[in-house]
């Protein structure tokens, strides 16, 4: 390697900023990775790191900024681009094509070819296939489909394929989650290899020791912003946490701080799992009381909170609601002892866009509002007018779309709709993903009005003051298990943290 | 071996391929003419059609859309081979006619495809509106009269031989040939299939599913216009109902043949297999002596397998996906 590269970054990312839909998912991020560097990039959910990944890969363009390679700007917002300035991307859900074999899996896109371009070079690609394999350790049959593949030979395809470009920015996102203890011996072992020769990678990762036994450099975003860089030799693994957690808490208006009276326990969940997702998950919540769930992507909590609602039936355990048992798998028999879930992706799952504010609202008690099972538009006007007055949706009218709504002001529309079931339990995931802050502040209110009344609610949120700030108690889930319980008095960003976090933090 | 006997039995072109075989053999053993030279080689003549539009929505099935307009195009293209060539209307010579033809069915295709594509319009609306479109255009264009005095030329596309063998034949096997070798040994081929697998992973793999998909609408439109050119003449005059029911008959076949419906999965011996399959069906049917009655059992029987064949593709979907999850 000439001096130059070690001089000049290899890559450099500069002022990059995205927002989507108002809401700064990236703002004014520079970053700079030398030749042959490893750069773990950390951070909680949301803080942006998946945003700059999609940037430099070219899957969005974004608002403001630039990437540099070797000193060229690279044209954002092209795959191919990114492609061709050899940036390849191991996603952290494993990407493939279910359908094709290994081998097309691995040259997609880049197959080499033979008759002047015209026809697949088959025999170069098994050839290359297997040797790209033989590097990894692993040796499996190229022409299988990849869908019948285990899921960390999945990993290898993918890994094989970002190989196969001869890439100089390799980026990993989460590239352990799916591997064994000896799979990722081997991939570290490549990694050290690739480092070796020159490859810069920016590797992403929850997992804390990874990081310190493999970065030189580590950058921390936080809230799309950048907190900082420091060479890994200066930093230690509270001072990390501390740097990603780091912010100032909103401010807590009193009525939730003090503590309260709660009734008996409206939901009792007992030794709840389901294969695959959640293992052996006990969990209570007392009328009026908020509790918290708190967790990594991928820890189970909207799995735990789907099966609990009866979307799908668990393996084992039982969910009763006031003492009632629920039985497994049913929706509408959990509505109907008292349960409602006001599901993440609100625009796919809790409400029909095109149906008007007043039409949403009253969807869930239809049959309540009719008499002799004819509607009655007046009943159902009522019933919309007082909702969206108690829940303050900012709206034209009853009668306008539902679309036509903010992000925050949809989100009110869903917990209304659910509210004017009279539930007992309430579920929230991720109730203000996406929502501004006073939207926010208002959701926060009504949680806690609720409460007031005697709702239980279970709030599953990633982000972290949300939980710290509405919760009486803080349920903390890692790898499909229940890691933790903290009491609202002793919960602090960095213990809910080291729970959530795949392995110990302080070792 | 026994583990490649299994995956061999495991595959519906086997499957398939074993139903047809007891298909003609019962026939066969209970009326000896259907097995006769002259038979089966009637039944492969009317599977010409089905065999090579085929081999495109195979293709435009496996990107995971559909195309139901191939029997109303069939009808505006046998149109239009017959005004241009007929000596009553623009007489052009028959090499220029079936080139024109072939064109128009590559546009058409080609139409559906920027539709469902640059329009995100979904591919069953935009050829749901074309069979019905074209349909209407063809009649117009007929204006309710018969295409007569179509050329020698022309004629011989249909009805003539070379080596012994019907030019229709040959043309459904090279159809046939050019498609496999395409899926099977072009990176265009396995782009085909890589979109119809997951089109997330194919954008992030920096491939444009838009552009295979154009591909396989056009492509899908030319073999139209192939399967025109080669049956059509094989009558003496051209009416205005040609290729009614085509669409139903060939994603049938190709569904039976084990083309998923969701995409990604089907290949184009197996859509082969289906419409031999279904083409034997026809003919046993004939050879029953239902009359009119045998077509209505040729609907019934046709529906009743493209059931079968979706509800079987869901099943082993399933069956799949819990394998990989265990896995």
């Amino acid at each position: 390697m000439d001096s130059d590269a070690s001089i000049h970054p290899f890559i450099a990312v500069r002022g990059v900023t995205k927002t989507y839909g108002g809401v700064r998912a990236l703002s004014d991020v520079s970053l700079e990775l030398a030749a042959g560097e490893l750069h773990a990039l950390c951070g909680e959910n949301g803080a942006g790191k998946s945003t700059l990944i999609k940037v430099l890969s070219g899957v969005i363009t974004p608002d403001a900024g630039e990437v540099l390679v070797s000193g060229r700007p690279l044209r954002l917002g092209s795959v191919a681009e990114s492609e061709a300035a050899r940036i390849a991307v191991i996603h952290q859900e494993v990407v493939v094509f279910p359908h094709l074999d290994v081998r097309d899996n691995v040259f997609a896109g880049r197959e080499p070819r033979q008759c002047g371009g015209l026809l697949l070079d088959r025999g170069r690609m098994r050839r290359e296939t297997e040797a790209l394999l033989a590097r990894l350790g692993e040796r499996f049959d190229v022409m299988q489909p990849v869908g019948e593949l285990p899921l960390a030979q999945r990993q290898m395809v993918g890994i094989a394929r970002a190989l196969s470009h001869r890439c100089r920015l390799l980026i990993m996102d989460e590239p352990t989650a799916s591997l064994s203890q000896r799979e990722t011996e081997v991939l570290f072992r490549i990694i050290r290899q690739l480092k070796s020769e020159g490859v810069c990678i920016l590797y992403v990762s929850h997992r804390l020791e990874e990081v310190f036994a493999l970065a030189d450099r580590v950058t921390v975003l936080r809230d799309g912003g950048h907190v900082g860089t420091w060479p890994i030799a200066e930093m230690d693994p509270p001072r990390l946490v501390r740097a990603m957690v780091g912010r100032e808490l909103l401010p807590t208006d009193a009525p939730g701080a003090a503590p309260r009276q709660f009734g008996g326990i409206v939901l009792d969940v007992r030794n709840l799992s389901r294969r695959g997702a959640f293992e052996d998950v006990t969990l209570q919540v007392r009328a009026g009381e908020i509790v918290g769930m708190a967790g990594l992507v991928g820890a189970g909590r909207s799995e735990v909170a789907e099966t609990v609602f009866g979307i799908n039936p668990p393996d084992r355990g039982s969910v009763s609601v006031a003492g009632n048992p629920v039985p497994p798998g049913s929706v509408q028999a959990a509505m109907e002892r008292g349960l409602a879930l006001v599901p993440e992706d609100r625009q796919h799952q809790g409400l029909i866009l095109p149906m008007t504010v007043g039409e949403n609202l009253t969807l869930a008690i239809l049959r309540r509002l009719a008499r002799c099972g004819v509607r009655s538009p007046r009943r159902e006007r009522e019933t919309a007018a007082r909702l969206m007055s108690e829940l303050l949706v900012k709206a034209a009218g009853a009668d306008v779309p539902a679309f036509t709504l903010s992000g925050g002001n949809q989100q009110k529309l869903v917990l209304g709709k659910w509210l004017a079931a009279n539930p007992r339990v309430l579920i929230l995931d991720e109730p203000t993903r996406g929502v501004d802050v006073g939207a926010k502040a208002e959701i926060y209110r009504l949680i806690r009005d609720l409460a007031g009344r005697g709702l239980g609610t279970l709030l599953i949120s990633s982000d972290l003051p949300e939980l710290l700030l509405n919760c009486d108690r803080i349920l903390i889930m890692r790898g499909g298990r229940i890691s933790g319980e903290l009491a609202r008095a002793e919960a602090t960003p960095e213990k809910v943290l080291e729970l959530a976090l795949p392995l110990e933090v302080a070792s | 071996m026994t583990k490649q006997l299994q995956t061999w039995l495991s595959r519906r072109e086997t499957g398939v391929a074993l139903i047809l075989a007891c298909t003609m053999a019962g026939a066969g053993l209970a009326n000896p003419a259907f097995l006769s030279a002259g038979n089966l080689r009637d039944m492969l003549v009317q599977c010409v059609p089905g065999i090579i539009v085929g081999c495109g929505l195979t293709l435009v099935i496996v990107t995971g859309e559909i195309d139901i307009s191939v029997g109303s195009l069939m009808g505006l293209l046998a149109a239009a081979i017959g005004l241009l060539t007929s000596s009553q209307h623009a007489g052009l010579p028959v090499a220029a006619g079936v080139a024109l033809t072939l064109l128009l069915g590559a546009l058409v295709g080609l139409v559906n495809g920027v539709l469902v594509t640059v329009g995100r319009v979904p591919s069953i609306i935009v050829t749901l509106g074309m069979l019905t479109a074209l349909r209407g255009a063809t009649e117009l264009l007929m204006g309710g009269t018969w295409i007569t005095a179509l050329p020698d030329g022309l004629r011989f596309l249909g009805t003539g031989s070379v080596l012994g063998i019907r030019v229709s034949l040959w043309t459904a096997a090279a159809a046939v040939a050019v498609t496999a070798c395409l899926v099977r040994y072009t990176p265009l081929g396995r782009r085909i299939y890589a979109v119809g697998s997951n089109p997330q992973a194919a954008r992030l793999a920096g491939l444009s599913p838009n552009r295979v998909r154009l591909f396989a609408f056009a492509f899908t439109g030319f073999l139209v216009g192939v399967a025109t050119v080669v049956s059509v003449p094989q009558m003496s005059v051209i009416e205005s109902g040609v290729g009614i029911g085509l669409e139903l008959f060939v994603v049938t076949a190709v569904v039976v043949g084990g083309t998923s419906i969701s995409g990604g999965r089907g290949t184009v011996w197996g859509t082969l297999l289906g419409v031999l399959l279904l083409g034997s069906v026809r003919t046993v049917l004939i050879f029953l002596n239902l009359g009119e009655r045998a077509t209505y059992w040729e609907r019934a029987i046709q529906g009743g397998f493209i059931l079968a064949a979706v509800l079987l593709d869901h099943v082993t979907r399933r069956r799949r996906a819990a394998c990989a999850a265990t896995a």
